[in-house]
């Protein structure tokens, strides 16, 4: 426990590195946008071969009607291929007057911020030198410093 | 998503024929409330709005309420249509419906069948337009209302408080939050605010701080949004909350063990009771625990401050004073008294009563406060989407399938999303 503290707080400050806040910005919008995302892992249909299309059979003909619904779609599929980004950029182009998706957005708050532990999530009184993490204790910024502080840099 | 079948009396006599109606209602992106409606009987089926991929039945993608088909749910895939709230996956979307109105659910007989169904506010005119073409081109749909989740929930207040002029609706659902204020049920567009955080970005959360802190459970989307509902709740004093969870042993009121899943004998999660709970720490009966202490309350608490994870927004108390201020003064008082709050964030213990709290601190002391929670904030567009459907007017508020073919795409004039 000694030890640790030592490792911790007696670096030679011009020897530590200290993360510019262009950089600090870019990782919390990276941890935001992980915030977004439906899943975490992979796939899990992504390792499996694609099925082979099933080959033509002779009953083919009876089901015009369904062939007909399904190129229907595949047309559809090609017009409509946008993500959200695509959208929004779209959005932002024809932008007309009046409220529209941008201007709904609530606005910054004008209470002031508060700052918790990256580690344990209690109020905290600190700021990590290198990276400007939040921290509580010692034990938090052990903990900072061994698992995420530059272990996360772009 | 609400879907409602509706054999409704009042057409049936207008046309001479019967004539049924489904209501597609987008309240959550992520769940879609699913109802049969006729003259005399209406169920309602609440359904994912997803397709599932699970980690143990390769080979099979499992759509909508399949998700009951897969007995171990663990590291479940999630294929959402919507990202943000907006639709932007239709091949998704495409099989859902398929599901919800082929012969697995609802024989939908489209050409008899109007449609009522939800879009977000300020919709990307790009999927307005894709609805049209889906909903009239490949459905086929008699007659649709595309109609904001918000302005429904107006509709069901106003027509249980007829007295009251004006109503501010909280939408707060998976993707995000909507405050959206109405007046004599038209909806008040300068007044229109959304907070980008809602049940989808609270469930990442626990999930992301519940592995750094002590198990893994990033794949776990599933299981972790059910700990969310069991054990998050929203503090009433956020500092003293705070304090009592950094108390030790049985003093610690917050702490709560929770008892993961493993899907052969234990199917849900489940908390355990303070009796139960063990506070030095290990347990003899082998489950796996979860033990949450401020991260109950410290969750939701994202709504209320979002600046507390960085996202640089007022949270939901703030924004309601802010859109408030924003509408004519002689609607102000009008505002403060109909609060309403729906949307599946709204079922957190304690949501009421805070944002009450904090709304009752930020107005002005002479107007009165009214936050109503009603007794399924959930369904409660879907319940503003039936009355419509029942009520005479609704005729004249659809655009039938003629009028598109004739006019296109000027029809979402008349919808005004």
């Amino acid at each position: 426990m000694a030890e640790k503290k030592i490792a911790v707080r007696s670096q030679d400050p011009s020897q530590r590195r200290v993360l510019d806040s262009a950089t600090r910005q870019r990782r919390l919008t990276r941890q935001l946008e992980a915030l977004e995302k439906d899943n975490f892992q992979d796939d899990p249909h992504a390792s499996l071969p694609q099925l082979v299309k099933r080959l033509p059979q002779f009953d083919e003909n009876n089901e015009s009607g369904k062939r007909r619904k399904k190129t229907r779609g595949d047309h559809f599929k090609q017009r409509f291929r946008k993500n959200f980004q695509a959208l929004l950029e779209e959005e932002e182009l024809s932008v007309s007057e009046g409220p529209n998706y941008l201007t709904a957005c609530a606005e910054p708050s004008t209470l002031p911020q508060r700052h918790f532990c990256a580690v344990c999530g209690f109020p905290s009184n600190y700021t990590c030198v290198s990276c400007g993490a939040r921290y509580c204790c010692v034990r938090c910024l052990g903990t900072h410093h061994e698992t995420r502080c530059l272990k996360w840099t772009v | 998503m609400v879907l409602t079948r509706l054999r409704s009396d009042i057409a049936t006599r207008k046309s001479g024929k019967s004539f049924s109606l489904y209501i597609v209602n987008n309240i959550h992106t992520n769940t879609s409330l699913v109802s049969y409606l006729t003259s005399d009987s209406c169920f309602l089926s609440v359904i994912p709005n997803c397709q599932f991929r699970s980690k143990t039945l390769r080979l099979k993608t499992f759509t909508a309420n399949q998700l009951d088909e897969i007995k171990d749910p663990s590291g479940l895939f999630y294929i959402l249509p919507f990202q943000k709230g907006y639709l932007v996956n239709w091949d998704v979307q495409r099989k859902v419906w398929d599901h919800l109105f082929g012969k697995e659910m609802f024989k939908v007989d489209f050409a008899d069948t109007s449609v009522v169904i939800t879009e977000p506010y300020f919709n990307f005119m790009s999927i307005q337009e894709s609805m049209n073409e889906i909903l009239f081109e490949e459905y086929q749909f008699q007659a649709a209302l595309r109609i904001n989740a918000g302005s429904l929930s107006a509709h069901r207040y106003f027509q249980e408080n007829n007295s009251e002029l004006c109503c501010i609706v909280v939408d707060s659902g998976f993707s995000f939050t909507h405050i959206a204020p109405y007046c004599r049920g038209r909806k008040m567009k300068d007044g229109i605010c959304r907070i980008n955080v809602g049940g989808k970005l609270l469930t990442n959360h626990l999930k992301e701080i519940i592995s750094y802190r002590q198990l893994h459970v990033m794949d776990e989307t599933h299981v972790i949004n059910q700990v969310k509902e069991d054990v998050c709740y929203v503090s009433q004093d956020f500092y003293n909350d705070m304090e009592i969870a950094q108390l030790k042993g049985e003093e610690n009121m917050v702490m709560r063990d929770y008892v993961l899943p493993d899907f052969s004998s234990i199917k849900k999660g489940f908390c355990k009771p303070r009796e139960e709970m063990n506070f030095t720490g290990k347990y003899k009966t082998g489950e796996q625990i979860l033990r949450l202490n401020n991260e109950r309350f410290a969750v939701p608490e994202m709504l209320f401050h979002p600046s507390d994870i960085g996202i640089q927004e007022m949270g939901i108390p703030e924004a309601l004073v802010n859109s408030i201020n924003k509408m004519p003064e002689e609607m102000q008082p009008h505002f403060y008294k109909n609060i309403v709050l729906t949307g599946g964030n709204a079922l957190f213990p304690g949501f009421r009563d805070r944002v009450y709290k904090e709304v009752r601190a930020l107005a002005p002391a002479e107007f009165q406060v009214s936050v109503v929670l009603p007794q399924n904030p959930i369904c409660y567009a879907w319940e503003g989407g039936k009355l419509l459907a029942e009520n005479p007017d609704f005729e004249e508020m659809v655009v039938t399938r003629e009028d598109y073919e004739e006019n296109g795409h000027c029809i979402y004039e008349k919808f005004d999303i």
